[in-house]
């Protein structure tokens, strides 16, 4: 699903009003668009990018590898998600991007992104809320990973990746399409895929998603978020000044 | 190398006992395997039947270990349970 609005503008206008000259600003950003395929880094470890990447369309993962080849994937990117604004200051990954999915990437030049935070000091401040919301999704991801059951913390995410794609207008009432396979739940989880496939079975059991190839329906959010200790404040999905 | 004996055990998992053993390294027990469908190994490199570490304990639980990928065959696990016991704190 292809949407015509710029999904970064959708995400940020969700937490506050953004003026026409902002929008524009962000708009004319974006210096081109590719498209990069499945299983593709988007941007490697110990690069030095001179551009960050707005993801428009698909899934990507932030990830590092262990040994024997394991992986842990850090963080998961739907559209209107900058993959690595930090590196805007950062300078040197010290992470992956990989995508999960096709992805449309949009790529906006640290210069302009230098030019933005010099003319427009509400759209920096949204912004750095954009970076400071993927802080707090990490720590929301530390606690469930240390602290919940595998269920609970497969509810979690789950309840978090529908409320993200639906402030994107990627959601069809309960529905959205979730092109993740169980591996890569696994590596997000930090579960092997045979508790993946358990703990998505226990949820389906007890009535609370429907899984139909890509396509997860919830089917009971109050329990789902009861299950999975959820509560949305981390996102800050308010609309107020910021 | 310590005697290692696998006893039958039916282990709950996915709301149901499976068949399963306790593996025990001179009479310690070291392991829970259990016997796991290609359905639930959906996902995997290569989507297997086999056996699964269940739970494991000292060099084979989650202190010392990681979770393997799911065994082909007993063989494999008790390898894998072989190396554990002889690594120490290296990662395997």
């Amino acid at each position: 699903m292809t949407c015509m609005t710029n999904p970064l503008i959708l995400k940020l206008e969700q937490r506050d009003q953004l003026s026409d000259a902002e929008k524009r600003a962000l708009e004319n950003a974006i210096s081109r668009v590719r498209v990069v395929e499945a299983d593709e880094d988007i941007v490697r470890e110990g690069d030095r990018p001179n551009e960050s990447s707005l993801l428009l369309d698909g899934f990507a993962a932030r990830y590092k590898l262990v040994s024997n080849g394991r992986r842990q994937i850090s963080a998961l990117h739907v559209p209107g998600d900058f993959l690595d604004l930090h590196s805007f200051l950062l300078k040197t990954m010290d992470h992956g991007v990989l995508a999960l999915t096709t992805c449309r990437i949009a790529a906006v030049p640290h210069a302009t992104l230098e030019k933005i935070t010099d003319e427009f000091p509400h759209l920096t401040r949204m912004l750095w809320l954009n970076t400071l919301i993927d802080g707090a999704i990490h720590r929301e991801w530390l606690t469930a990973m240390g602290r919940l059951s595998a269920t609970a913390h497969m509810a979690h995410l789950i309840c978090e990746l529908y409320l993200r794609l639906k402030v994107v207008g990627r959601a069809e009432g309960d529905t959205v399409q979730l092109p993740i396979t169980q591996a890569e739940l696994g590596d997000t989880l930090g579960l092997s895929t045979v508790h993946v496939n358990r703990v998505l079975q226990e949820l389906r059991k007890e009535g609370l998603i429907r899984f139909q190839g890509d396509s997860l329906t919830i089917l009971d959010w109050e329990r789902l978020k009861k299950v999975g200790e959820f509560t949305s404040t981390y996102l800050s999905l308010q609309n107020e000044h910021r | 190398m310590p005697e290692i004996t696998l006893q039958p055990i039916s282990v709950m998992t996915d709301g149901g006992g499976h068949e399963g053993h306790l593996v025990l390294a001179a009479g310690h027990l070291v392991a829970v395997l259990s016997r796991v469908t290609a359905e639930e190994t959906l996902g995997e490199r290569e989507q297997i039947e086999g056996w699964f570490l269940e739970a494991g304990f000292g060099p084979c639980g989650p202190l010392m270990s990681v979770t393997p990928p799911v065994f082909t065959d007993l063989d494999q696990a008790l390898a894998w349970i072989r190396t554990r016991l002889e690594a120490g704190l290296d990662p395997s």
